[in-house]
């Protein structure tokens, strides 16, 4: 930014480049006069939202709130800075479950999120039978909880018990903590719960986690923000595409990893498991998402979205001028490709945390950097530069560290604004795997999701709201 | 290619039909397929090819582009690693036992082997294809908020200085207050605008040393560049500063026709100098042009203004070094510099930058009119310029009825109609974008026996109708008896040509006059007492 | 007939373009810019078409579109035009519309500065010559445009005309440098000089020099540098010349300016810079001396 100029801004002695909007006609006239414009297509935004734009476009603690809310999203720093147990380092109990997306009771849970709750609960030993882990959690007697209301986040189902193993993701003075991630196939996560998904996680909590931990420790913090920018440069947009990530983690703590004191057949157990798993990254991209857009929360005014989720049933956001309150509607069935002969009847609607890496900048929203995920869509890489080009017009900002390559190294879209998302009408893109709508059937595709329209409206509603009645 | 290596069983039967309802087909075979899969007659497929690799995506394209083909029961088409060797194994499929994860494993199950036939020509065909050179087109999609457009052209050559909104009404606060956020002054065509809303517009915008011109601001001219309404008129050193759109196009035509050029023309709204809104833009327009070294003189366009806001222009007069003159109309007298008229207003500015006065132009009717008795009817596209008429012809005539606001309408005696009015143009266009509706109202009043005198007024300029003289005059060359006298306002250089449209209407019979004023008072001069 | 395309003129060109139809030579065609020349007693006699994001001369009628959209595409050495009746005519020889400009707007050249203070003057020489580069000049170590402005800057008109015959013409291209040097030289004098107190004798000289070298203009330099010079004498810019005289004046922020202005042509640009700036000093210094 320069120097404010004399005589508004300009306009009386530079020459004249018109931004017009609306009637064509206007702009028509304009072009006959040789004067340069730059058009934008308007288009009225849905019916019954203008008294509450109005209301927030005309708070005057908009602009600078958006900008001190972003600003922190950005200026965020993530590392790695340890792998603890969840009852440890959350404090979870017995008997509490963590899960993705907006809370949620068991009678309104979806197949998946039911089947990972089941499997939590053979894990914790709080059942011995799946029929019996159900009934439990029909009769309400166990605690379930939001994994965003603990600093958590969690893919798919996200279900989250005490003996399972989190990264802890450090900004600062600031945590954020996700699971460990299971790999392809049957899991958890897409409510799978099968005796080889019980064995992998006790794998996982007596071995993997151990052996992350040592190798974090001996390491030190892990610069996520290096790898991710450097991922996203690799074709990566660290959602549906963490391949670049994994290997780069892998050779970031593979040193470490064959020092942590641990016989050599599990050592190697270990770099199999993440070697063999493309996604293994992705849990530590969405914990530094959270440790980013938590920096962003509970800024008075700020109409930036800092949580998108997703529990299987609804979809789910939290805005930072709102506080903790989500604002929520029924979650799509993904459009996507689906594994062998499934097909949309088969799919659950979208589930997961996993949407906190396009509240943060990456996924479906830096799709241009990963033109492969585009064909998840049947589309081709023009589709990829659309996508990531039409989510600058929803965003507040530019991510200085997380760049484009194909765009000429602009940052990615990051920093969604619920007033741009009412007034375009354009709805976040999100890259996302498709959970079989069965318990226990697992990943049964991936594809493209948009949020429902109406959590913009209802959450614009409630800053509106504040800012009529404060 | 060589044969591949397959397992049959089943039977054979004619497959559905093809061509135009395939899609019908397959849409009744996917309800149809688990009935298909009990009946477990079928043919099925497996294949490996040994050392072919195509990602994940690619394959699981090609998998739903089998099993949505006609017949097909089940498709797998991909790498042969454990895991989908057993999803295989799921399906029903007899995975090979040869096959290794760098090998591609294809299997398919059909309802009969024309149909597996097929599914195979289209599994050879997926699999040949390469991706479409499509390309990285660099067509980047319009921008779909003002302030994404301003962000995108900041960095160019040209970089914007102002938002032309004309969105409904209801929508304009949004878009303005974005191009406020982003830099750029406004001018808001829109009208409907809350007056609260143009109030925090107008706070916002000199919070950021910008001018919010509106809202239902009709025109503008900036550095030469005309806005919504305006002429075309030579750089100059007058400035105008108007809450009345066709007041402003007046004074600047008539300047323009003394040989005097305009700096710019800021539109401030017709609302601004009204208690609520108390000039905002008025005075951020005066402190502007002040500042501007181009301006050396400065008129200010308008209705007589709310009694306290004159005191605050008076003030940010009396503080500014350029010279104003007060184009007022009806003026009480409680403004300095005051003018009668419009006409009288610029002969007033040209006394001061020592420009000689002109005749101001006009092309009497071809045959001499003379005074009858009837009424007037005057039929007006510019509000300000029916204003002006409505008070000169009140002055002469006595009782004149009017839709102005502060005026009683009517239907019969003398009349001063504004089809400018919203509530004349709802549902439609500006009269001088579509002048339907006021030469319906000519024709009547042509072939009404009360009428003695029609006074017109044809605006000019851009944003105005190409030829309006192309539909009025026709009308007027019809007129009988009843004398037509037209008020021009526009310049030789305004697309339309004045000169080739006062001759038109003068070659029809009317009286033309570039000055608005002269032709309300030709008009009333026409009507005997 | 060819849709004509939409065109802002500088004041500079009224006398050619509301004139009757005359042909017009076609000097040159570039993807921003066509140079067209008029045989008519008055200057400017060269006209520029050039597109939105192309170096604004004072001469220039500009169109809406960029470079980017090779408005001038079609155009070829050889072909005919025709300046006049509001209209820019350009038709191969065999007759083909090439491109057709209707004149819509005007725009002025002239910027206008207001009073400026000697010691915003001396600000404003400063803020200038930090930005200037003067690896780009294209006259370094040519001797030529030092004398001139030592001359002008003691107000000795008559060395000054001789150092300024020195260098009219001088250079390569279609605006030589020593061309470039003098119109920002003289701009700088008449506008700034009749800005700040005591400037009288500043535009005097630009009123001698501007009469002289302009006299056999067009014998000595190219017919485009010979109107630009006429123009400069008249105290007509190029838009990117009048944004650095505006901030010079404190009217703009004038670093931006520069660097903008610098970013002209080849040399052009750095050309200009260095006579205004010796413009600014001569102005100064004849401005403090005693009358």
């Amino acid at each position: 930014m320069t120097l404010p100029e004399p005589g508004l801004g300009g306009l009386l002695t530079k020459d004249l480049t018109v931004v017009t909007a609306g009637t064509p006609l206007l702009a028509e006239a304009l072009a006959e006069q040789a004067v340069p414009m730059v058009p934008v297509d308007w288009r009225p935004p849905a019916p019954g939202t203008e008294d509450a734009l109005a209301a927030v476009m005309g708070d005057p603690r908009r602009a600078a709130a958006n900008a001190k809310a972003v600003g922190r999203l950005l200026a965020a720093r993530p590392r790695l800075v340890d792998v603890r147990p969840a009852g440890e380092v959350l404090g979870l109990e017995s008997g509490t479950f963590l899960h993705a997306g907006p809370p949620i009771t068991w009678d309104r849970a979806s197949g998946p999120m039911r089947g990972a709750l089941i499997g939590a609960m053979l894990l914790e030993e709080l059942a011995r039978t799946p029929e019996e882990a159900e009934k439990k959690l029909a009769a309400g007697h166990m605690v379930l909880d939001s994994c965003h209301h603990r600093r958590t986040v969690g893919p798919m189902a996200g279900v989250v018990s005490p003996s399972m193993w989190m990264f802890e993701v450090a900004d600062g003075d600031r945590r954020a903590y996700c699971s460990l991630n299971e790999g392809l196939g049957k899991v958890l996560r897409y409510g799978a719960y099968g005796p080889d998904v019980i064995k992998r996680l006790r794998w996982m909590s007596e071995i993997l986690g151990p052996v992350l931990r040592a190798a974090v420790r001996e390491h030190g913090p892990v610069d996520l923000a290096a790898i991710m920018a450097n991922a996203l440069q690799m074709g990566d947009e660290l959602h549906n595409r963490n391949r670049a990530a994994t290997t780069l983690l892998c050779r970031e703590l593979a040193a470490d990893v064959a020092e942590a004191g641990f016989p050599q057949a599990d050592l190697a157990d270990v770099l199999r498991f993440i070697g063999g798993n493309d996604h293994f990254f992705l849990n530590l991209a969405m914990a530094a998402g959270k440790v980013s857009a938590d920096a962003a929360r509970n800024v008075p005014g700020s109409s930036l979205v800092v949580a998108m989720a997703r529990n299987g049933t609804d979809f789910g956001i939290q805005v930072s001028g709102t506080g903790d309150r989500w604002f929520t509607a029924p979650a799509a069935v993904p459009d996507g490709l689906y594994l062998g002969s499934y097909g949309p009847r088969d799919a659950n609607p979208d589930i997961g945390d996993s949407t906190i890496t396009e509240t943060t900048g990456t996924g479906g929203f830096a799709m241009a950097a990963a033109p492969a995920i585009v064909r998840f869509i049947g589309g081709e890489v023009p589709d990829a530069l659309a996508a990531t080009r039409r989510m600058y017009e929803i965003t507040l900002a530019e991510h200085p560290v997380l760049q484009v390559p194909i765009l000429s190294f602009r940052g990615t879209p990051t920093g969604i604004d619920i007033t741009r998302v009412v007034r375009t009408g354009i709805l976040p893109v999100v890259n996302t795997g498709i959970a079989g709508r069965v318990a226990g059937v697992g990943q049964v595709g991936a594809g493209l999701v948009s949020p429902p329209a109406e959590v913009f409206a209802a959450a614009l509603d409630a800053l509106a709201e504040r800012v009529l009645r404060p | 290619m060589s044969e591949p290596k397959g397992r049959r069983v089943g039977w054979t039967e004619e497959s559905g039909e093809r061509g135009t309802s395939e899609r019908a087909t397959r849409q009744a075979d996917v309800s149809d397929r688990h009935e298909a899969e009990r009946g477990a007659l079928s043919e099925t497929f497996v294949e490996v090819r040994p050392g072919l690799y195509r990602d994940s995506i690619t394959l699981m394209r090609i998998s739903r582009g089998l099993s949505e083909h006609d017949g097909v029961q089940d498709a797998l088409t991909a790498m042969a690693t454990g895991l989908n060797l057993d999803l295989l194994g799921q399906l029903g499929f007899t995975a090979p036992p040869d096959a290794g994860p760098n090998d591609l494993v294809v299997a398919i199950r059909a309802a009969d082997e024309m149909a597996l036939g097929t599914a195979r020509d289209l599994l050879d065909s997926l699999l040949a294809e390469t991706p479409a050179a499509a390309g990285l087109q660099d067509a980047e999609a319009p921008a779909r908020t003002i302030g994404a457009a301003a962000a995108r052209a900041a960095g160019g050559p040209a970089p914007p200085r102002l938002a032309l909104v004309s969105v409904p009404g209801p929508h304009a606060f949004a878009e303005a207050m974005d191009a406020l956020e982003s830099g750029l002054n406004v001018m808001i065509f829109s009208d409907n605008v809350p007056v609260e809303q143009e109030i925090a517009l107008k706070d916002a915008a000199a919070g950021r040393g910008l001018i919010v011109m509106g809202p239902d601001c009709g025109t503008a001219v900036v550095g030469g560049a005309g806005l919504g309404f305006a002429n075309a008129v030579r750089p100059g050193p007058v400035g105008i500063v108007a809450a009345s759109g066709t007041g402003a196009q007046q004074v600047m035509c008539l300047l323009d026709a003394a040989g005097v050029g305009v700096s710019h023309t800021l539109g401030v709204g017709g609302r601004d100098l009204s208690a609520e809104v108390s000039g905002r833009s008025t005075l951020q327009a005066l402190a502007a042009l002040g500042a501007d070294p181009a301006t050396e003189l400065i008129v200010v366009v308008s209705k007589p203004p709310a009694p306290r806001v004159a005191g605050l222009i008076r003030e940010a007069a009396r503080r500014l070094t350029t010279p104003i003159v007060f184009a007022v109309l009806g003026d009480d007298g409680d403004v300095p510099g005051r003018a009668g008229d419009l006409t009288a207003a610029v002969a007033e500015v040209l006394s001061e930058l020592g420009v000689p006065v002109p005749d101001w132009p006009c092309w009497p009717a071809p045959r001499p009119q003379r005074p009858r008795a009837g009424a007037l009817r005057g039929l007006f596209a510019g509000g300000t310029l029916c204003a002006e008429a409505l008070l000169i012809a009140a002055d002469a005539l006595g009782t004149v009825h009017s839709n102005l606001p502060g005026w009683t309408p009517g239907t019969t005696g003398h009349l001063m109609i504004d089809f400018g009015d919203d509530r004349l143009t709802q549902g439609r266009a500006h009269p001088m974008i579509d002048p339907s509706l006021r030469l319906d109202r000519l024709a009547d009043e042509l072939a009404d026996p009360e009428c003695a005198v029609v006074l017109l007024d044809v605006v000019l300029g851009h944003g105005a109708e190409p030829d309006p003289a192309a539909r009025m005059a026709p009308l007027i060359g019809a007129a009988g008896d009843t004398a037509v006298v037209v008020s021009l306002c526009g310049t030789p250089h305004d697309p339309q040509g004045r000169d080739r449209q006062a001759e038109a209407l003068r070659d029809a019979g009317a009286a033309v006059f570039a000055s608005n004023a002269a032709a309300a008072r030709h008009a009333v001069s026409l009507v005997e007492a | 007939m060819r849709t004509p395309v939409a065109g802002a003129a500088s004041l500079a060109l009224r006398h050619l373009l509301d004139g009757p139809r005359r042909p017009a030579r076609l000097i040159a065609v570039f993807p921003s810019a066509v140079y067209l020349e008029v045989r008519v007693p008055d200057e400017p006699r060269v006209l520029a078409v050039v597109s939105s994001d192309a170096v604004r001369l004072p001469n220039a009628t500009v169109v809406a579109a960029s470079s980017r959209l090779q408005p001038f595409g079609g155009i070829h050495d050889g072909d005919d035009a025709f300046i006049g009746e509001g209209l820019v005519d350009i038709v191969s020889a065999t007759g083909v519309p090439r491109l057709r400009v209707r004149v819509r707007r005007w725009w002025d050249p002239s910027p206008v500065l207001g009073p400026i203070s000697a010691a915003r003057l001396r600000h404003g020489a400063v803020t200038l010559e930090g930005g200037m580069d003067p690896g780009r000049f294209g006259l370094r170590g040519h001797p030529g445009p030092e004398l001139l402005a030592a001359r002008c800057a003691a107000g000795d008109l008559a060395h000054a005309v001789d150092a300024a015959e020195r260098i009219v013409g001088l250079g390569p291209g279609l605006t030589p440098s020593g061309d470039d040097v003098l119109a920002g030289l003289l701009l700088a004098l008449r506008l700034l000089g009749g800005a700040v107190p005591g400037g009288g004798t500043a535009v005097w000289l630009a009123d001698w020099l501007g009469a002289a070298v302009t006299a056999h203009a067009d014998t000595r330099t190219t017919s485009l540098a010979a109107s630009l010079l006429h123009c400069a004498a008249h105290g007509e810019a190029a838009t990117e010349v009048a944004a650095v005289l505006r901030g010079i004046a404190g009217q703009e922020p004038l670093r931006p300016a520069v660097r903008r202005l610098l970013c002209a042509g080849h040399t052009s640009g750095a050309d200009l810079a260095w006579g205004l700036h010796a413009g600014c000093q001569a102005a100064l210094s004849l401005s403090q001396a005693p009358q």
